[in-house]
């Protein structure tokens, strides 16, 4: 349906349970908060086409649950991803202390080593932050990722969170592929899909 | 145009140039680009380049189209780059200063330059600007084109004042004729090249030539100042007879030959199968002789080789060498391209089932059509050789017509299966050692370039899958093409399927779920590595139950069975896992998920028998969860077994992940997504009641997702601080994922739980994806393998020779193919590249180690000449001429040396053994052969700066290049005047 659209990234969002993931999505992709937002259950997925400097990327952006269990099924969804939001909560230490992990599982399931990664402190709506700016800011400077603080709730800093990191992926040379190469790809995966599904089918009854 | 303007300025005010010639034109434009080159004006710079510059410094090439009425030049001019430009002194040019290219024509430091344009080498220029004709024009033939073209630069030099020489090319292109001029403040320079087919005899040697250059300067100063020479003579060195190319073909007959095991089936061979170096050059260089210190005539000369000061060495390298490696690649490359299935290349009896009648006539007939394009001739003359033989050894028609040797496929399969030799011993008994070297790879593993894998996406060194690879490449490669890759891979499948029916882990495989980063092929295998674990797991806790039901019937209610049992079955499962276990499976969580009709019985009178009815019986815990207490009673809450997620490759994820986005971006798609995904959630919940009777959700989300648990410190109506939680909101939201779930579950422990990974139907897919793959299919599947296998190859080769470029572009072919292998659409073209530049690094091995062998310096051990040698060889590889320390003196001279001498003697003696005694003795007398060959060329470069025309005039350079080879002579003079009062 969008002809124009320059190419298609795929967009994770990771991190501890109930920093607001779901939320920032819904915020970016619906601009809507619901604070009766449910704990998510493997994997989410959203689309939202954007245009940055007058080109349409449209983000293929996958949500994952933070549970500790899941994390045996959300990593599988990491594969092929060209950028990747790290969520921590601004009121919760422990969310900003765990980072380390999400990074190591990164780090282990992501096909390519180039991937961008943006780290946002979400709710800082809230008042009592446990996490200082600059911890954040020093973290993201080690990992060399993009930083920002956010609010999900008060809309602050999340257009600009996505908007940063997609802006970057598509500077970043041999990252993404034009639409027309694209295609291409999904083409020979559909074969190969095909395969593998015709064999349960045949030769068991 | 110049001599136009001048004339109708004194009439006119205006200039009219609308009247102008094509060729007044032409030499406007040829000013034009001087100006627009901005070569014109005498640049300042005086230094006489360094020596060797015109070699290790960069040439520039500039050019433009010209034209000449419709006729098309280019003009180009090529300049040597220095570093440090002094451009700015150009304004105010030395009256007297020789232009540039007038000075560099005496200039010794760059005599002979080993890789630089003609003109460079015979006139010694570093800056020069051509005219030549451009492409589809006919040459220059005429003289009295050649002659306006001549004056065309002529004029248009001095209109510019561009002191650059300038030629334009004469004759056919590949006569390499020029003519050209230098213009400088009162002087000129005039190139001139005379070109002849045969050397005329009396300028066979020096001192004709002498005579040449003499007459041309025509001085009539006495005596004349002494004429500088400078000689370089060139011998081709074409037999390497004592030295024949070292490399054998590996014997892949020894095989054939009947001797099962001969050859090693995880070894690519490597190597050149003739010499990769077809010619060496050596030049020997007289670079400083003065007239009269040599002589040389038509019966005389001085002029040898071993006596000469400098020797420099080129080698010319063969084109294109048979390399075994690179053809190994190229047909394993070429396989990936073919469209033939299975069932096309071993017809459709073979297919099905060995062994029927029928088969004879299909195979037959799909053999007439078989492609034999893939088998190199010599390799099919071998195989029919054998082949023929063989028929009089075999006995059943059957397994004749089968494309695949049975010997060649008994011990492919043997080395592919190893574990499989004590079961096979009685059909193979020559094989029977059983390798065990499963703890020798593990070592292996802190190597670097066992990780090589994850880069190229292949499989690791020591998998099946990477055996495989080279096992299809040697098949197809030596025994018998696509037809027998088909063979192998139908066999393969056959014992895969072997092994899931009977249980048996398929060796050679890294346990646990398929790792995504390996290729998909060694993902499925992997994945049905899972599926035959499971199967088997769930067979032995069949089996230990039913062996605990008897029990039970004997001794009645033993409520310890169920932990004595699983015990056993897990010794069993290390015992056959290789051990490599999976590392998901820790030894405490060997219970398994079971869902046996006949579970019921067991469940009922285990409800019935428990202590606590109210609660009932807690089933498959696994540990207590950090000294937590139940919610709503004393007992601590346990984490329970659960099932294990199911494995997945990366087809089946993509499909799963393309399901899952398809479902859209609505409220609906979202808690459709969240449903098909909540088994493993619900599956959970069921493990965590039964494990935990009496527990709420709360317990429950206080382990799986304890931030959702709220804890806060409240003053109860006592005055106490009482620690109050309570589930976070987003738990609470009625009618929630979770809460609808958690009222859903039952209370079922992870063994007598719905399996959530379906062993035998992913195992079954698994194998029929496998079996519809055609070779071209497998051998696809399998290329990043091999080029795994290649690079490693050629590091390990390449480390023996240590060949600093060679390193080099492996570590860019490994960064290269990562990125030609990881798209799921590979790009064959590229690829194709990629093979070639492979197959070039191995042909630079080759050649290193055959210059290796020619220098070696085995018999004379010492230390100072090997490393001497040593660098020479390696200097040999990467640049394009060497000089040799010592010349003929030295190490590497002496072997020089001898390499001629042998040669000679083997040119000139070969003929003698055929011959009669009597020309032997002839040619005995004669023995004093020269060590030499007569020089391939002769090149000597006379120079000089006398006064010309007049005696009074300014001493200027003059210079001749002589080249007199077996079918060519040429001249190539350049003759300064005085043009002050001429």
């Amino acid at each position: 349906m969008d002809d124009d659209v320059l190419t298609t990234l795929k967009l994770l969002i990771i991190g501890e349970s109930g920093v607001g993931k779901s939320s920032l999505l819904l915020r970016f992709t619906e601009d809507t908060f619901d604070p009766e937002q449910s704990a998510t259950i493997g994997v989410d997925f959203k689309v939202k086409t954007l245009a940055i400097d007058g080109n349409k990327a449209k983000l293929a952006i996958w949500d994952t649950a933070g549970q500790e269990r899941f994390r045996t099924l959300t990593p599988s969804y990491y594969r092929g991803a060209q950028g990747v939001i790290l969520v921590y909560d601004v009121t919760k230490r422990d969310t900003f202390t765990k980072l380390e992990n999400w990074l190591n599982e990164l780090e282990t399931y992501t096909t390519r080593n180039d991937i961008v990664k943006m780290l946002v402190g979400n709710k800082i709506d809230k008042d009592d932050h446990e996490v200082d700016r600059n911890e954040g800011l020093k973290f993201a400077r080690k990992h060399s990722m993009l930083f920002i603080e956010a609010s999900a709730k008060t809309k602050d800093g999340v257009q600009c969170a996505f908007e940063e990191l997609v802006e970057k992926i598509l500077q970043t040379p041999g990252l993404w592929e034009s639409e027309t190469q694209g295609q291409k790809v999904r083409l020979g995966d559909h074969e190969q899909a095909r395969a593998g599904a015709c064999g349960g089918y045949c030769s068991i009854p | 145009m110049a001599a136009d303007s001048d004339l109708e300025s004194e009439v006119f005010e205006i200039t009219d140039f609308t009247t102008a010639s094509e060729w007044e034109r032409f030499v406007s434009r040829v000013e034009e680009v001087l100006n627009d080159w901005k070569l014109t004006g005498n640049s300042a710079r005086t230094l006489s380049p360094e020596k060797g510059q015109y070699t290790s410094g960069t040439w520039g090439e500039k050019s433009q189209d010209i034209n000449f009425a419709d006729f098309k030049f280019y003009i180009t001019h090529y300049f040597l780059k220095e570093e440090c430009d002094q451009d700015e002194g150009t304004d105010s040019p030395k009256e007297d200063v020789l232009p540039l290219g007038i000075q560099d024509l005496l200039c010794m430091n760059n005599d002979f330059p080993p890789r630089a344009h003609c003109l460079v080498r015979w006139y010694g220029l570093r800056e020069f600007v051509i005219i030549s004709p451009g492409t589809n024009c006919e040459a220059i033939i005429s003289e009295s084109k050649c002659n306006l073209l001549l004056s065309s630069v002529s004029i248009s030099l001095a209109n510019s004042g561009c002191q650059v020489p300038m030629f334009v090319q004469i004759q056919q292109k590949w006569r390499r004729m020029y003519a050209g001029e230098c213009q400088g403040p009162g002087v000129r320079t005039d190139f001139e090249i005379v070109q002849l087919r045969k050397v005329p005899s009396q300028y066979n040697h020096l001192s004709g030539l002498l005579d040449i250059f003499k007459s041309k300067i025509g001085c009539t100063l006495f005596p004349l100042p002494p004429v500088n020479i400078a000689i370089r003579f060139t011998y081709i060195l074409q037999d390497w007879q004592q030295y024949s190319w070292p490399q054998q073909p590996p014997d892949f007959d020894t095989l054939l030959g009947g001797e099962v095991g001969g050859v090693e089936f995880g070894k690519l061979p490597f190597g050149a199968c003739e010499e990769p170096i077809s010619e060496l050059h050596l030049a020997t260089t007289w670079p400083h002789l003065t007239e009269g210190i040599v002589v040389d005539n038509d019966v005389y000369s001085d002029l040898d080789p071993l006596q000469a000061p400098h020797w420099s060495v080129r080698v010319k390298t063969a084109e294109n060498p048979q390399c075994l490696l690179g053809d190994f690649l190229t047909e394993f490359f070429k396989l990936g391209c073919r469209k033939e299935s299975t069932e096309e290349l071993l017809g459709r009896g073979l297919t099905e089932e060995e062994g029927k009648d029928n088969s004879d006539i299909s195979s037959a007939l799909s053999k007439l059509t078989e492609p034999t394009a893939t088998v190199p001739i010599t390799k099919l003359y071998v195989s029919n050789m054998v082949h023929t033989a063989r028929k009089h050894i075999r006995r059943h028609r059957r397994i004749d017509e089968s494309p695949l040797n049975t010997d060649v496929l008994n011990s492919v399969l043997l080395y592919l299966f190893p574990d499989a030799a004590v079961e096979k011993s009685s059909e193979n008994v020559k094989s029977k050692t059983a390798p065990s070297n499963s703890g020798e790879t593990t070592e292996q593993d802190k190597n670097s370039d066992y990780n090589l894998f994850l880069q190229l996406k292949s499989a690791p060194s020591d998998s099946l899958t990477y055996r495989l690879a080279l096992c299809v490449c040697l098949v197809n490669y030596n025994y018998g093409g696509m037809r027998a890759v088909a063979h192998l891979w139908q066999e393969f499948v056959l014992e895969l399927r072997y092994r899931w029916e009977n249980n048996h882990l398929i060796y050679g495989l890294t346990g646990g779920p398929p790792d995504l980063r390996c290729c998909l092929l060694h993902q499925k295998l992997q994945m049905l590595n899972c599926c035959i674990e499971r199967k088997r797991a769930r067979d032995e806790v069949r089996k230990t139950l039913e062996g605990s039901k008897d029990r039970e019937r004997r001794v009645s209610g033993g409520s310890q069975n169920s932990r004595q049992a699983p015990e056993s079955t897990a010794a069993a499962t290390r015992e056959l896992s290789q051990g490599k276990s999976w590392d998901s499976w820790s030894d405490s969580e060997d219970e398994f998920f079971e869902c046996l009709s006949d579970q019921g019985e067991i469940e009922a009178p285990q409800t019935e028998g428990g202590k606590d009815v109210s609660k009932g019986k807690a089933e498959g815990r696994l540990h207590p969860h950090n000294n937590m207490t139940l919610l709503n009673s004393t007992e601590p809450l346990y984490v329970p077994v659960t099932q294990e997620p199911a494995p997945m490759t990366e087809d089946l994820l993509e499909e799963q992940s393309e399901v899952l986005a398809k479902l859209g971006t609505s409220a609906e798609g979202t808690h459709l997504r969240a449903r098909m995904q909540s088994a493993c959630l619900l599956s959970d919940m069921e493990s965590f009641k039964a494990a935990n009777p009496g527990c709420v959700l709360e317990d429950f989300v206080r382990w799986y997702s304890p931030r959702d648990y709220v804890e806060e410190e409240v003053v109860d109506e006592k005055g106490n601080t009482v620690v109050k939680g309570e589930l976070s909101p987003r738990m609470k939201i009625p009618g929630n994922m979770w809460v609808e779930a958690w009222e859903t579950a039952r209370v079922t422990p992870a063994r007598r739980q719905r399996r959530l990974f379906d062993d035998t139907k992913e195992a079954e897919k698994v194998l029929h994806y496998l079996a519809m793959q055609k070779p071209a299919d497998v051998a696809s599947h399998l290329l990043p393998c091999m080029i795994h296998a290649a690079i490693l190859k050629l590091k390990e080769e390449e480390s023996v020779e240590d060949i600093p470029s060679v390193k080099k572009s492996i570590q860019q072919a490994v960064s290269q193919a990562s990125k030609l292998l990881h798209p799921p659409n590979r790009d064959y073209k590229k690829l194709e590249d990629f093979m070639n530049q492979l197959m070039v690094m191995e042909i630079s091995i080759t050649r290193a180690r055959s210059l290796k062998a020619k220098f070696s310096v085995s018999e004379d051990e010492k230390g100072e000449d090997a490393d001497e040698l040593e660098k020479f060889v390696s200097s040999l590889l990467e640049e394009p001429e060497v000089a040799v320390i010592g010349a003929g003196q030295g190490p590497a001279g002496s072997i020089i040396h001898r390499l001629f001498i042998n040669s000679q003697r083997a040119a000139l003696l070969a003929p003698m053994d055929d011959d009669l005694v009597s020309d032997r003795k002839l040619t005995g007398r004669s023995s004093k052969v020269a060590d030499f060959p007569p020089p391939a060329g002769r090149e000597i470069l006379l120079r000089t700066c006398v006064p010309r025309p007049a005696p009074y005039s300014k001493a200027l350079p003059q210079r001749l290049f002589c080249v007199l080879m077996k079918d060519e002579f040429r001249l190539a003079g350049a003759f300064s005047t005085d043009t002050s009062f001429f």
